[in-house]
């Protein structure tokens, strides 16, 4: 039988405890914060989101949490004075999610709500990710970057991966970091 | 007789498709089997889930290249999201989308599989005449000086004046334009990869080359005539909508070391070794930023290689120590892989075009397995060990002294937090560095060993000809097979073994009209005592990993069913209050 070298069997082992014992930690926090507000409560917390005509995966709550998270990663600056609700970066991934397996949809679906509820799961605050300011959804998002928790990096890899692909693609973008476009795209304009 | 390519997202497909050989992948292992058998009178289907995305369909665009030329539309990564995993899904395989580079397997590794392993064919005197000849495949040559851009020039200078040793790589381009976007598709062509020198060759000599077809089980694989279960896809290669059946009597797997062996899992074929030993040489990019613009994105990505620091021959492991290479992408797949999102990312972002960045090419030893579940999810389960951490930090001090020596005003090394090294001093502080599970944006692009070629059962998933343990002629001619890194990058050397064992197979059929009349071919196989226990079969359902990877998020562990149980309890709690509350939540 082919065997794990013995270093990384207690590694992988160690970092399960770790895990478990992490997740175990959240979950009672999490579940602790759903009692407390109650399903009602969850309700009114997360409100109102205007409907939103011809999507295909997402719902209306899902689609303006995304458009939050696009406002709180790729916000316009000085650096690149181009506003992200320009492109409609949440549509675009309603577009991708529409032609994924139903496992994917629905994993990105429990992340879209995880997002959403993480000021009251993660810091304990009677708000959702839509209705921070800005500045306060920056900084919370950024924690989940830098977070302790492999469960929010992991989720914060995953929408940095999506969003940032698509939108550093959009060519109104590229004057601001410099590129000129795809070189065939150069030499037909010349 | 002259072959084809037949994409049947586009045709009504067959019910059945008949051949002597089939072969499932088109890339440098399955072309190039396809190519040599084909020329020797054969009879060959290929069978190749991405399609033909040729000429001005290679757009140099993030957005539509991953989506089209990459597996799970460039999403695929392990199972805790702590490596992407860069694999092929097009005409042509990883040949397509690599960064040409031309590493023969070095003398050191294969002594070493020879010595350790029992490879005998891969001992450097009689393994030399294939990888010549992969050479000749590949057109390789030193890329020229004037293809070397400034941002391997500034790595060059760097190493240099620490007196580091390096070189100018070899390639596989002809007529290369220095366009830019090698790792998004060529599109002048300028690649001999699979789909410019064994594919036309292969369909000269008859070869059937099926597009958008994905095999998700060979059944009947210790009979003579085995069947391949085929899903055809649609033509944006996301949905299956069709299936049909091809028939063969040999089969030859060369999906790469990921998908072959999730086939054959798939499928319940072969032993306990299958999936196992998986190395996936993770690599960490490393930023170095200058005052002047160094337009990376034009030129060859990738033309210079410090190699001081590499061992060819380590005893224990074969290929060791570490290698830094010059690399650039285009945008969208840069920002990926900076480490921060916000004002602090998009700062980051606007010197893009003053970037000169490499990859720290850090070679593992095997310790990753591909899993597939009853449900038929593909898993890549990856323990980064201890001693490639240990290397990885010593190539992350070394890589930011050569770029701040060439002059860069800082090293940003993209780890959670960020790491920016300012001075020869600061780069100690790469010493600290973690390497958390997801906390570093490691990408593999040369998966290895998930079906080990062995001498004996006992040791491996394969023999020494590459036919799977337990079936009758399914075999595996990719890197699959290798037993540890076959080299900093594996195109020439799995070219090199694909020539290898199609030329044992065509010696064993050479002067009979059938293939059965060679008991070589159809050794004799152990009996059933002798033979390890089947996998159940997994379920037909097709597996992703996940487009974004986001797949793993609700398998980080079984320890986070308690986490995504109460974010399924949100959802539903919140939908079904939604309803009765007539959606005006």
């Amino acid at each position: 039988m082919p065997s794990t070298p013995p270093e990384e069997s207690a590694r992988e082992g160690l970092f399960s405890f770790l895990s478990r014992r992490r997740f175990l930690k959240a979950g009672v926090v999490a579940g602790g914060a759903i009692l407390g507000v109650g399903g009602g409560g969850l309700l009114a917390l997360r409100g109102h989101a205007p409907s939103v005509k011809g999507l295909r995966a997402l719902d209306a709550h899902e689609y303006r949490t995304l458009q939050s998270l696009v406002e709180a990663m790729l916000p316009k600056t000085d650096a690149v004075p181009i506003d992200p609700a320009s492109m409609d970066l949440p549509r675009a991934f309603d577009a991708f999610l529409a032609d994924e397996p139903k496992h994917n949809v629905e994993d990105l679906q429990k992340a879209l709500v995880l997002i959403e509820f993480g000021p009251l799961v993660f810091e304990g605050r009677l708000t959702t990710f839509s209705r921070l300011a800005p500045a306060e959804r920056a900084e919370h998002w950024r924690a989940w970057a830098l977070s302790d928790n492999l469960l929010r990096r992991q989720v914060s890899i995953a929408m940095r991966k999506f969003l940032n692909l698509v939108y550093f693609d959009h060519q109104e973008v590229w004057p601001y970091i410099g590129y000129p476009g795809p070189s065939m795209m150069r030499s037909t304009a010349r | 007789m002259s072959g084809s390519i037949i994409d049947l997202s586009r045709q009504a497909p067959p019910d059945r498709i008949a051949a002597e050989v089939c072969i499932i992948g088109s890339g440098c292992g399955g072309g190039t089997a396809a190519r040599l058998l084909a020329e020797a009178g054969h009879e060959v289907v290929v069978l190749e889930e991405g399609r033909d995305v040729i000429g001005a369909e290679r757009t140099q665009r993030d957005g539509a290249m991953y989506d089209q030329l990459y597996m799970d539309r460039g999403g695929r990564a392990t199972h805790d999201l702590s490596v992407s995993v860069l694999q092929g899904r097009v005409l042509g395989g990883g040949g397509v989308i690599n960064a040409s580079d031309v590493v023969p397997a070095p003398e050191g590794v294969l002594r070493h599989w020879a010595a350790k392993f029992g490879l005998e064919d891969f001992a450097p005197e009689r393994f030399q005449v294939f990888q010549e000849a992969a050479l000749d495949d590949l057109s390789a040559s030193r890329i020229p000086e004037e293809l070397v851009n400034l941002a391997n020039d500034k790595l060059r200078q760097g190493a240099t004046a620490l007196g580091l040793r390096g070189e100018v790589m070899r390639h596989n381009r002809v007529g290369c334009r220095g366009l830019g976007t090698c790792l998004i598709g060529c599109p002048v062509h300028a690649k001999r990869s699979p789909r410019m020198v064994a594919l036309p060759h292969a369909i000269r000599a008859g070869a059937r080359i099926y597009t958008r077809t994905r095999a998700v089980k060979i059944d009947k694989a210790s009979e003579e005539l085995k069947e391949i279960k085929v899903r055809v896809l649609d033509p944006g290669g996301y949905h299956e909508h069709a299936e049909l059946t091809v028939r063969a009597r040999i089969v030859i797997v060369a999906a790469n070391a990921i998908a072959s062996a999730q086939l054959l899992l798939r499928s319940g074929v072969g032993n306990d070794h299958v999936g196992r030993n998986l190395t996936l040489q993770p690599q960490l990019p490393i930023i170095g930023i200058f005052d002047e613009r160094i337009a990376a994105f034009d030129g060859v990505p990738q033309s210079y290689a410090v190699t001081e620091f590499e061992e060819e021959d380590n005893a224990e492991y074969g290929l060791w120590g570490y290698r830094i290479e010059g690399i650039m992408g285009t945008p969208g797949i840069v920002s990926t892989l900076l480490p921060l999102s916000g004002a602090e990312g998009m700062r980051a972002m606007a010197q893009y075009d003053r970037m000169a960045a490499s990859l720290l090419l850090v070679p593992d030893a095997p310790s990753g397995q591909v899993q597939v579940a009853r449900s038929g999810r593909l898993t890549i389960r990856y323990a980064q060990r201890r001693d490639h951490q240990e290397r990885l930090r010593h190539a992350v001090e070394n890589a930011a002294k050569i770029y701040l020596e060439a002059g860069a005003k800082e090293v940003l090394v993209p780890t959670l937090p960020p790491l920016t090294i300012r001075t020869a001093g600061d780069a100690r502080r790469a010493r600290e560095l973690g390497f958390e599970p997801a906390t570093a944006p490691l990408i593999s692009a040369h998966q290895q060993g998930t079906v080990r070629f062995a001498a004996h059962e006992r040791d491996g998933g394969a023999d020494l000809d590459g036919r799977v343990y337990g079936t009758r002629d399914v075999y595996v001619f990719d890197s699959s097979g290798f037993p540890t890194s076959a080299s900093s990058h594996t195109m020439t050397p799995i070219i090199a073994a694909s020539r290898m064992l199609t030329s044992k197979l065509l010696t064993r059929t050479q002067d009979a009209d059938s293939p059965a009349a060679h008991p070589r071919m159809y050794a004799a196989r152990p009996s059933s005592s002798q033979r390890p226990p089947r996998r159940p079969e997994a379920p037909m359902i097709e597996s992703f990993q996940g487009a974004l990877g986001l797949a793993c998020v609700t398998r980080a562990g079984h320890s986070s069913s308690t986490w995504m149980d109460c974010v399924g309890h949100i959802m539903h709690a919140s939908r079904t209050l939604s309803s009765r509350s007539g959606g005006m939540a």
